[in-house]
């Protein structure tokens, strides 16, 4: 749906990080050294990022 | 217990804690994680009906895609700068517990009209700009055209024990302190341990296998289940490197100053309590 504010399991905020993630890895940076460079280490928090699914655009819509 | 300070940053901090035994250092992890007190926003009034005009005319009516309650969620996960010395609890404050008053609550408002992406950094406080969330990039809701928003929503002090939108760390952790030692005589300088350590422990100096970083370690014991003839690795369970991260809504070393005071605090009422026992 839309990149959830906190990591699920630790509580970090991850939010704020998604959209300079998505940027930079659109224009063809390496996901792992985004994340290292963005402060994000646990891998419950990268798994955050690099596994969500941005569906929000498909129900903007409907209100 | 005697805590040496091996790096603070605002948000993040690594300590090493010697002397010291599991349980208190647990008790302390505990602490950091459930009893901390910070501000989060508890309460959201959405504003329904027409709120907006967008820029083609367009009356925009208060709905977004998401769930009101969704919204209310996400604002609550929102890091809120917190000043304890300012505030109080709203249930110690000196009212009705149903009330509310500066010194227990911080107002924001959030208006916004689509097509745009709300973030936090929209989030008006009326208390003084000191409070504007420091990160101002969390997406809350993407709203579309003729959609808009407008919310009043009220923060207050609670601790991680009530809600985990309260918990001010995270990544509270701690390991024994690691010692990592290679018998000479029986190593060969396979240089196997290099390659399959993950935390990059191992170097090779002048020829010979050497412990580069033993603090790096995380006893995994993957290098002893190769070598288990010259490499040693063990935990001293009275030395522990502990480290924590907090959200941002209080900095590290306040975080932890109020820990460890919170902690002397229960041990010492825990103390007379059992005094007053016969
Ligand atoms: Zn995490
Ligand atoms: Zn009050």
């Amino acid at each position: 749906m839309i990149i959830p504010v906190r990591c699920f399991t630790c509580g970090k905020v991850i939010g704020s990080a998604y959209e300079p993630f998505r940027n930079r890895v659109e224009n063809g940076e390496e996901p792992a050294k985004v994340l290292d460079d963005l402060g994000i280490t646990r891998y419950c928090c990268r798994r955050m990022l690099l596994t969500h699914v941005d569906l929000i655009e498909e129900i903007k819509p409907f209100s | 217990m005697q805590i040496d300070v091996l790096e603070i940053e605002d948000t993040r901090a690594k300590l090493l804690i010697y002397d010291a035994d599991p349980f208190i250092v647990n008790a302390l992890r505990r602490t950091l994680m459930s009893d901390i007190p910070k501000m989060a926003i508890e309460e959201v009034d959405f504003h329904l009906g027409p709120i907006g005009t967008t820029e083609g005319g367009r009356v925009a009516d208060g709905s977004s895609p998401l769930f009101d309650e969704i919204i209310a969620h996400r604002l609550g996960l929102i890091p809120i700068p917190t000043d304890l010395k300012r505030f109080n609890r709203r249930d110690e404050c000196d009212h009705e517990p149903e009330k509310s008053c500066p010194l227990c609550t911080i107002t924001y408002t959030l208006h916004k009209v689509g097509p745009c992406t709300v973030y936090s950094g929209d989030l008006e406080p009326i208390n003084g700009p000191e409070f504007r969330p420091r990160d101002e990039l969390i997406p809350i809701v993407e709203l579309s055209e003729g959609q808009a928003i407008y919310i009043t929503a009220n923060a207050v002090l609670g601790t991680g024990k009530e809600h985990a939108k309260w918990q001010v760390t995270s990544g509270v952790g701690y390991k024994y302190y690691p010692s990592v030692t290679i018998d000479d005589s029986k190593c060969t300088d396979c240089r196997r341990c290099i390659e399959i350590c993950p935390e990059n422990v191992f170097e090779e100096m002048d020829g010979k296998v050497v412990v580069k970083n033993p603090e790096n370690c995380s006893l995994c014991n993957t290098c002893v289940d190769e070598c288990p003839d010259s490499i040693k690795v063990e935990g001293d369970r009275t030395k522990f490197i502990f480290s924590f991260e907090t959200d941002g809504s209080l900095s590290a070393e306040e975080t932890l100053k109020y820990a460890l005071q919170h902690l002397a605090d229960r041990f010492e009422a825990l103390r007379e309590s059992v005094s007053e026992l016969k």
